[in-house]
């Protein structure tokens, strides 16, 4: 099987965070990051995969592209919900803020553990979390 | 996994728990239960942990692990987490993640000697 | 190998640009049509001449080899020869024209040799394009014009790929020497002992971590000596840099004893207000191995003293 560029996966049910994981850790690992880069994304899924799963409570998604650029690899995952939104994004990027009762490392955690990340979010409406990986190409 | 596959080892007068590689929140609910019934059941003084199969730990499964400590610690037991993988740690460091209480041992062998040394348990 | 080069090539040199920035337009390539018929039919003869010259020189008879060699180079060279005036320079032109300067630059033969190829290019085809009675000497020069804007094209892209290819080198070798500057090495059965030379950034030091986790857990030690000695000064970053490690370390189980800690460094952490206070700290590497070894209760005796 070859590396699929490009994919998505429903977030529905918490067993559904478990299958994006499974998911990107196939496509992350066959983009050819390196196990700690692997791992580093796959936690991050988690995470994002949770956060949408909490927020939402009815449905989202997960989206994911493989990316290329000059001796880099590079993963895009995009995870969309239509939740209660977030109102103050800044303070929830800060270390230790939570709302749904999880760790409180949230976002700020995911943003040290990719390279790029980037949220909006719109009050009743939902919230897009984007987040970037780089690895040196091998 | 399936959540039947989870046992809990009964070692003397502490348990022993094998993770799954991939451990659903499912999974991670059903050990915290197993572990504690399993430590009235046996009054046992002590948990090891042996997550060397763990390729992910993310908040929720940390908090699990750190809850779980308490509560075992409030039956009146220790909890060791034994095998972790190094690029679980560094994922784990940089996440900010904190295991409580649990002391961490390089595997089950040493998590072993520990309750012997330091409990006379084993 | 080839094919991930020529696509990350594509990136950074844009063919349809770069093709319009020396005005190279179609006419130029039916221009260069019109010589096809005279390059299939002199190419092997062509091909012959050039290596008769080539094999003058000691700088290039070295990369001939033996007869069966030459003979495969010799097809090669026949079908580049062939392939500049296809008429065709689209993506598969500009794919093929990389990767035969990587190869080149691969076995190591000098740019000036590769360049100089165009030369003789020139040397055979331009007395052809004015002795042809079929071209007037407007269409001539129009010939003259594109086969020069098709050269210097395939010479940018020459020069490129030999570039890309050394810096790919370059890349690698620095990412070997940082791997040598923090080696991480067992010094006794469950320490091991990892000297930091220099400052450590922040890719440097995921780079350190992963390696030293990975020893730790392969020699199954309990205990691991980094000594700072060679960390000329200290800031926040750095600091914050080693605390993250000795944190990730105890996850697994094991002990870091940060060693090495001269006078400047330890006031410039308490300076900085950095709170090393939980985490074991000595002077020297020598003093950090006698904990080490005292904490696996592992006694060595002075024998000539007993």
């Amino acid at each position: 099987m070859g590396t699929q560029e490009t994919g998505e996966s429903p977030i529905k049910s918490e067993g559904d965070i478990v299958t994006c994981r499974k998911l990107i850790r196939i496509a992350a690992t066959e983009a050819g990051f390196g196990m700690t880069d692997v791992t580093r994304i796959v936690t991050a899924v988690s995470e994002l995969a949770r956060n949408v799963y909490v927020h939402s409570g009815s449905d989202g998604v997960m989206r994911w592209q493989i990316l290329s650029q000059p001796g880099q690899i590079g993963i895009e995952l995009v995870f969309q919900d239509y939740g209660k939104g977030i109102p103050d994004i800044e303070q929830a990027l800060e270390a230790g803020f939570t709302t749904a009762g999880t760790m409180g490392m949230g976002l700020s955690g995911v943003k040290r553990l990719m390279d790029e990340m980037d949220v909006k979010s719109e009050i009743n409406v939902g919230t897009t979390v984007t987040v970037t990986k780089w690895g040196r190409a091998k | 996994m399936d959540v039947d596959s989870l046992s809990v080892i009964k070692l003397k007068n502490i348990l022993l728990v094998t993770v799954p590689d991939d451990p659903g929140d499912d999974t991670i609910h059903e050990l915290q239960t197993k572990v504690l019934f399993a430590i009235e059941k046996y009054q046992s003084k002590g948990l090891i942990l042996d997550i060397s199969n763990v390729n992910i730990l993310d908040s929720f499964f940390a908090r699990t692990i750190s809850e779980t400590t308490q509560m075992v610690a409030l039956m009146g037991g220790q909890t060791v987490i034994a095998g972790m993988q190094p690029c679980v740690a560094i994922t784990a460091t940089e996440l900010g993640l904190h295991l409580g209480k649990a002391i961490s041992t390089l595997d089950v062998d040493r998590a072993l000697d520990i309750f012997t040394d330091n409990f006379k348990l084993v | 190998m080839n094919h991930s080069h020529s696509k990350y090539l594509s990136n950074f040199t844009n063919w349809s640009e770069q093709k319009r920035f020396v005005n190279f337009t179609d006419k130029d390539a039916d221009f260069l049509k019109l010589l096809h018929p005279f390059a299939v039919e002199y190419a092997d003869s062509f091909v012959d001449r050039l290596y008769d010259h080539l094999i003058l020189f000691s700088e290039t008879k070295r990369f001939l080899g033996d007869e069966k060699m030459v003979s495969r180079l010799k097809l090669a060279q026949k079908a580049y020869f062939i392939d500049l005036t296809s008429g065709e320079y689209g993506e598969e032109y500009f794919k093929s024209r990389i990767k035969v300067g990587i190869s080149h630059q691969r076995i190591g033969l000098p740019p000036r040799v590769y360049m100089s190829t165009y030369c003789h290019y020139m040397q055979l085809i331009i007395p052809q394009i004015y002795g042809n009675p079929a071209f007037d000497i407007e269409t001539a020069n129009s010939i003259f014009l594109a086969l020069h804007k098709i050269i210097n094209l395939d010479q940018e892209l020459a020069i490129s790929a030999y570039i890309h290819a050394t810096d790919e080198v370059i890349s690698r070798q620095t990412e070997e020497i940082l791997e040598m500057s923090t080696p991480v090495i067992q010094i006794w059965e469950g320490v091991v002992a990892a000297p930091i030379i220099g400052m450590l950034d922040s890719g440097r030091t995921q780079q350190f971590m992963e390696r030293l986790l990975e020893t730790i857990v392969a020699t199954n030690s309990p205990v691991a000596l980094i000594d700072i000695t060679g960390v000329p000064q200290i800031d926040t970053a750095t600091a914050q840099h080693l605390i993250d490690t000795i944190n990730a370390v105890k996850l697994l189980g094991s002990q870091v004893i940060i060693t090495g800690v001269r006078p400047s460094i330890a006031q410039t952490l308490v300076h900085l207000g950095i709170d090393l206070s939980g985490i074991l700290t000595r002077p020297t590497m020598a003093a950090g191995l006698k904990v080490a070894l005292d904490q696996l209760s592992i006694k060595v005796i002075d024998s000539s003293k007993s």
